[in-house]
């Protein structure tokens, strides 16, 4: 009865890094790229039913769905080397091969027609594991088939699996560079809205960050999509270490995710990896101890979400949870010290209004990778600051909207026909709910945050009555 | 010279010497026409003398004295009389008062030197008689004295030493005379009695007393005070004798049959010893007896005797050492009586410490004999594991006992049958060492020990074969001891760690009784969850046991040693009314012999109680997850609730918030109990654990450390004599916890239960306005309102009580004695908000 997890990739952003997160699970349970199990990987200790199932010539195959409307990507996988590993019948390609154009509205609704072949080989992986923990999607907001497609899903996940836990990996745009899709704006809140109401977790990747930290940390003058989609495996797999490798404690994703999420709505993750490397490039070799590890973890310029703030309102921003990961060889009693150096040092501002502590998870590491660094650790957190985050996406949308532009696109289906942009306000007023809670949460009156509001909130309620109504 | 005495005895000596040098002959009859004048003149001369208060002009430098006298000597080519004088005159100023002694080297000294001039001057002896009054007369008799070159003397004096044949004769015939009349038992008779008394026999006058204990002469028997004294203490050797034979006897000529079970060889090798000791004495009791036939002469008659005669006095000195001895074998004897074994070699060794060479000497020949039964022992104890003590005479005793507690209560030490010649060190290692090897034999049935045993033998040097080692070689022993116990130790925990796999096992505890392989505990938790709700007494251990294996099966447990997993058993604890399966599940580890001599029963049991609190950790833990599942973000974030009416709305807002703040209060002090439980309890306690164990060379240090190890744990985790007030508190919150688990699952599903009754309308919309108005709806939020008015009032309370609980929890935490406590409440209050809290109060 291992707690299976069912990974559904979705578009070409989700198809990559599902990939390249496959890719690392292979190699930390050393199976081999046709999924025979390698004839090192002997040593025992890992789980890989979790993610794997066995064929019945014994070959592991993932419990993932690749999904995609356009071709490109998937026949890429299909053609590489991992050929094999993947189960052809949980492959999804649109028979037009069209993509959706990076209209979320199209995504979106080529989802409602296809959800029925989709959820088919959903259930039948379901029905293929015995006590399944719920599903984790991978795609990005900002494109077509992963927002649009993947929204639609979450819904439906929402919907049909109720009591399954819905994760999703989603890749925030980069937005320090002018995007050759112009109506990412529209997309990401369209896709935030399900993220907020329909999913239980989402850990954001933000690509601007990925570029800044591959830039920065890496040293690489022009980062490729390969090489920020192996620090988004390489944080993948390491948030699910301690699924993969039990000890005694987060064992499944609900344990982990219950104590990250003390309030429903801010379930958004930020995540923070060190020390990072990227295939093929020599690191210098730094000193690693649980202390230089977790001190790491808490700058931002390791964190893979970009922080907009200003210093002042940084300055306020507060975790609302953490939980570091840490893998390798570690002395325990290291923790206890490195915990007391954090709080003498004031290195982490915590939420006033609840208990809070970094929770530090001891993982091993795979004994099948080699890496030279002793210690590594990746960062779980709950931080108010992921509103700003929110909030650049909100006000992108709305100098688009101001121009009235591009909609016309969305306009073509059924959810915005007859000029029907109330989705869009619809989730707008959700975005900025979502940022408001966040904000509420630095404040220690939280815990009465909505409450006094009543009437301001009992407005957007009622707005949003009336227009249920009309 | 008011002293009547030294008058009477003054006036005795002077007429003795004026009448003996008168009937002496003519010798003196220079002086003798004036006997009568000159006996009152002498006395008066003497008078006057003793009583002047003159002094000799010469310092009392006794040491100067000495010294020219010494140098003398040497100077008149007697070096050898030289050495012999300063001897003398060393031991005499030894014993007497100093003052005493000058006058004595003086007066010995102005007499030789008087004699030397005399001889020198060839001088008549009655010369002088005359010169005294005159002299004396004149005052400067005193002054002469101390001048040797002055023709005249003190004659008083020298008239003794110069009239030596005659004076002496009679002196000697009279006392002979007197000593006859005293004494109706000649010396020679004595002198063989003695020699009688001394081999225990009865002789003809000194018999054996048994009233004063003693040999002595019969009162009846007329003999002088002193020879009455000589002899009796001459006797206290045969005495002496008396009590080393029986005491021999005692042991030695009891019946083979008896002495089987009475007399240990320890006692055997003592009493040989002894005879041994006894047979030179006889020795010399035999030449001595062979002296005592020789004549004793007469005294005066010095010449034409065999020198090798026997008098008392002779005898005195010829029975001194043995009598020495004697008395230090009686007084072994009178120590050893009711002892046996190591106790009785550990009396004689103590006995041993002893300045005197010949002490030493003696007693180390004793010890080796006594001693090397025992160190027999001790070398097939420690090579070969035999416990060869049939006369209980060991330090070591050995126990019937079961397997598993062969290691602690097999074998103990006697204290006081332990030779204080073997430390307690030694002997707990010489212990360690033999239990070792019978506990290879017993336990483990290896038969490795022996080539180790070997090789240690090999080693030192001694040969395996017995009577290698003795008395006095205790280094030798301690060394082959150290070698053994190194060797013996090393292979077993050789085989306890390869063979047994003793860390393997010690894993696999810690793993599935202590909790460590999470995805088990879950899957076991998750499968025999449902089955523990039921009443204890309705539970089938075997269907556990079924469950068991379904999780073993489910986790990456199957994975592991077939051999350990079929070890692990479910366990049902005694139960009373009222429990459930919760109360009564457990998981038990078996360990097997050998390795139940670390994991005892109790230690057992210790586990359990380990292991009960820990499950009951997960169990808390696992409902709270529930909770959180039940409400997680998807199915609260999108609830219809959430688009309800206002009042509807907030009330479900603020009721959720509630819920919300509690779990994760609660799920903040669960989660961080359980890091504190991992990192600070098991994890450190593990760390240290695995180094001592890699360190331990013998079983004990492993035991030790598992105890350790064990207690460390314990005691971090609430479970020690000092936390149950602490304990208790936790139950508390555990309950509470609990019991929010259960509410909120009714909560929860009721409120599904009506956002389903409400459902359909939402999603069929805008089409149907007027049904959102309908009365089902209506009801619903009735309903609604209803349950989160009632879910707020049972909220309110359980997080009432469960702030009280922790906040009792809290304070008491501070209190422990147990420094790691600190650490979780380090850990509870990572960001001060309890102080806060109670800051604000």
């Amino acid at each position: 009865m291992p707690r299976e997890i069912i990974t559904i990739q979705v578009g070409q952003c989700g198809n990559q890094i599902g990939m390249e997160f496959w890719k690392q699970l292979c190699l930390e349970h050393g199976i081999g790229k046709d999924g025979l199990l390698e004839d090192f990987a002997t040593q025992g200790g890992d789980r890989k039913d979790v993610f794997f199932y066995q064929a019945d010539d014994q070959h592991f195959i993932p419990r993932s769905l690749l999904i995609d409307l356009e071709p490109r990507v998937i026949n890429g996988i299909q053609n590489s080397e991992y050929r094999n590993l993947y189960n052809h019948e949980n492959i999804f390609v649109a028979e037009h091969g069209g993509g959706a154009g990076n209209n979320w509205a199209s995504g979106y609704h080529q989802g409602e027609q296809v959800v029925d072949d989709i959820m088919d080989m959903v259930d039948r992986e379901a029905d293929g594991s015995d006590s399944l923990e719920g599903f984790v999607l991978c795609h990005s907001i900002a494109g077509g088939t992963g927002s649009g497609m993947g929204s639609y899903l979450l819904e439906t996940l929402n919907d049909r699996y109720s009591k399954k836990l819905v994760q999703t990996y989603s890749v925030f745009p980069n937005q320090m560079e002018t995007s050759d899709v112009v109506v990412q704006p529209y997309n990401s809140l369209l896709t935030l809205k399900r993220l907020t109401l329909n999913a239980d977790c989402v850990v954001v990747l933000d690509n601007t960050a990925l570029n800044r930290i591959a830039v920065e940390r890496l040293h690489l003058s022009n980062p490729t999509f390969a090489q920020t989609n192996s620090l988004v495996s390489t944080v993948m797999s390491a948030s699910t270490t301690t699924l993969r490798y039990p000890g005694y404690m987060n064992n499944d994703l609900v344990g982990l995710l219950a104590s990250l999420i003390p309030t429903p709505r801010c379930h958004f993750l930020m995540t923070g990896y060190t020390p990072l490397t990227v295939e093929r490039q020599v690191n210098m070799i730094r000193k690693t101890t649980v202390l230089d590890v977790m001190r790491r973890l808490l700058q931002t310029k390791n964190i893979m979400v970009s922080s907009y703030a200003r210093t002042k309102e940084a300055s306020q921003a507060k975790y609302i949870s953490i939980l570091n990961i840490i893998q390798g060889e570690v002395d325990p009693t290291q923790v206890h010290e490195s915990l007391q150096r954090i709080r003498e040092r004031k290195l982490v501002n915590f939420i006033d209004w609840a208990p809070a502590s970094i929770q530090v998870a001891l993982s091993r590491k795979s004994p099948y990778v080699q890496t030279t660094h002793r210690v590594s650790g990746l960062m779980l957190a709950n931080h108010t600051s992921i509103r700003h985050l929110f909030s650049k996406c909100l006000g992108q949308y709305e100098k688009l909207r101001k121009k009235q532009a591009f909609l016309d696109n969305y306009r073509k289906f059924p959810m915005f026909a007859d000029n029907d942009l109330s989705e869009f306000d619809e989730s707008r007023e959700i975005i900025e709910s979502l940022v408001d809670e966040y904000k509420a949460c630095e404040s220690p009156d939280y815990i009465k945050w909505g409450m006094e509001q009543d009437t301001g909130e009992a407005n957007v309620a009622a707005a949003l009555d009336s227009k249920l109504v009309v | 010279m008011d002293d009547h005495q030294t008058q009477d005895l003054v006036k005795e000596l002077v007429h003795r010497l004026l009448s003996a040098a008168e009937s002496g002959g003519d010798g003196g009859g220079g002086g003798g026409g004036g006997g009568g004048r000159d006996a009152g003149g002498a006395l008066r001369f003497a008078h006057r003398l003793l009583s002047s208060r003159l002094a000799p002009a010469v310092l009392p430098d006794e040491h100067a004295l000495a010294e020219s006298i010494k140098r003398r000597l040497a100077a008149s080519g007697r070096p050898d009389d030289a050495l012999t004088f300063a001897d003398l005159h060393s031991k005499l100023s030894a014993r007497s008062r100093p003052a005493s002694l000058w006058p004595l080297l003086y007066l010995l000294d102005s007499l030789s030197s008087h004699r030397r001039a005399a001889a020198a001057a060839s001088c008549l002896p009655n010369l002088p008689t005359a010169a005294p009054p005159r002299n004396a007369t004149s005052g400067a008799a005193a002054g002469a004295g101390g001048k040797r070159a002055h023709g005249a003397a003190p004659g008083g004096v020298v008239l003794v030493s110069k009239d030596p044949d005659n004076i002496r004769e009679i002196a000697l015939r009279e006392y002979t005379e007197l000593v006859l009349d005293e004494t109706e038992v000649s010396e020679a008779a004595l002198v063989r009695d003695v020699l009688y008394a001394c081999q225990g026999i009865d002789g003809r006058y000194v018999r054996y007393d048994k009233a004063g204990d003693a040999y002595n002469l019969p009162d009846g028997v007329r003999v002088p005070r002193s020879t009455r004294t000589l002899v009796r203490k001459l006797c206290e050797l045969g005495w002496l004798f008396r009590k080393v034979r029986g005491f021999i006897s005692d042991n030695i000529s009891r019946s083979p049959s008896d002495a089987a079970t009475e007399v240990g060889t320890v006692a055997q090798a003592f009493c040989s010893a002894l005879q041994e000791e006894l047979s030179d004495y006889y020795k010399l009791l035999a030449v001595l007896e062979s002296y005592s036939l020789n004549p004793i002469p007469t005294p005066g008659s010095d010449s034409g005797v065999s020198g090798y005669y026997l008098s008392l006095r002779r005898l005195a000195v010829w029975l001194a050492e043995p009598a020495v001895r004697m008395r230090l074998m009686a007084v072994l004897v009178d120590g050893c009586r009711g002892l046996r074994g190591g106790a009785m070699a550990g009396a004689i060794h103590g006995h041993a410490q002893h300045g005197d060479p010949m002490f030493q000497e003696f007693m180390g020949r004793l010890l080796r004999r006594v001693c090397s039964p025992l160190f027999e022992m001790v070398r097939s104890w420690v090579l070969e594991g035999e416990l060869e003590d049939v006369f209980a005479e060991f330090f070591i005793v050995g126990q019937p006992v079961k397997a598993e507690s062969l290691w602690r209560e097999g074998y103990l030490i006697q204290s006081d049958m332990l030779p204080a010649f073997i430390s307690p060190v030694l002997a707990q290692r010489i212990l360690r060492t033999g239990k070792s090897i019978n506990f290879l034999r017993v336990c483990c049935d290896d038969s490795g020990w022996a080539d180790a045993a070997a090789e240690a033998a090999a080693y030192v040097g001694t040969t395996t074969s017995r009577g290698g080692l003795g008395y006095g070689e205790t280094d030798a022993l301690e060394a082959l001891v150290v070698e053994a116990a190194k060797r013996i130790d090393r292979h077993l925990m050789d085989v306890i760690h390869k063979r047994y796999r003793f860390k393997d096992h010690c894993l696999a505890i810690k793993r599935y009784l202590l909790l460590g392989q999470g995805d088990f505990v879950q899957y076991l938790m998750d499968v025999v969850g449902p089955e523990l709700s039921e009443p204890a007494n309705r539970i089938s251990s075997f269907q556990l046991a079924g469950l068991l294996e379904t999780a073993i099966r489910a986790s990456n447990a199957q994975y592991d040693d077939r051999d350990i997993l079929d070890r692990i058993k479910v366990k049902m604890m005694d139960h009373g009314d009222g429990d459930r399966g919760w109360d009564v599940f457990s998981l038990e580890y078996d360990a097997r012999v050998p390795l139940d001599t670390v994991f005892t029963a109790s230690v057992m049991k210790m586990y359990l109680k380990v292991f009960n609190f820990l499950w009951k950790l997960k169990r808390v833990d696992h409902s709270l997850t529930g909770v959180w599942k039940t409400m997680k973000p998807n199915c609260i974030v999108s609830s219809p609730f959430y688009k309800e009416g206002t009042s509807i709305r907030a009330q479900f807002v603020s009721v959720l918030r509630k819920c919300q703040v509690l779990f994760n209060e609660m799920n903040h002090f669960v989660t961080n109990f359980q890091y504190y439980i991992m990192f600070e309890v098991l994890e450190v306690s593990w760390a240290r654990f695995s180094d001592e164990m890699d360190a331990a060379k013998d079983l004990d240090d492993l035991l030790l450390a598992h105890d350790k190890y064990l207690n460390s744990i314990l005691e971090k985790a609430l479970l020690g004599e000092r936390s149950q007030g602490l304990l208790r508190n936790l139950f508390e919150l555990f309950d509470i916890i609990l019991q929010f688990r259960s509410h909120a699952d009714r909560w929860f599903e009721r409120i599904y239960e009506l956002q389903l009754r409400g459902k359909g309308k939402p999603k069929s919309k805008s089409k149907e306005s007027g049904s959102w108005l309908d009365g089902g709806r209506k009801a619903m939020i009735q309903l609604a309102g209803e349950l989160f008015r009632k879910m707020g009032e049972d909220l309110d309370s359980i997080a009432k009580d469960y702030t009280a609980s922790l906040d009792a929890f809290i304070t008491q935490l501070p209190m422990q004695q147990h420094v790691d406590l600190k650490f979780l409440l380090f850990r509870l209050d990572f960001t001060e908000y309890y102080s806060r809290v109670s800051a604000s109060k």
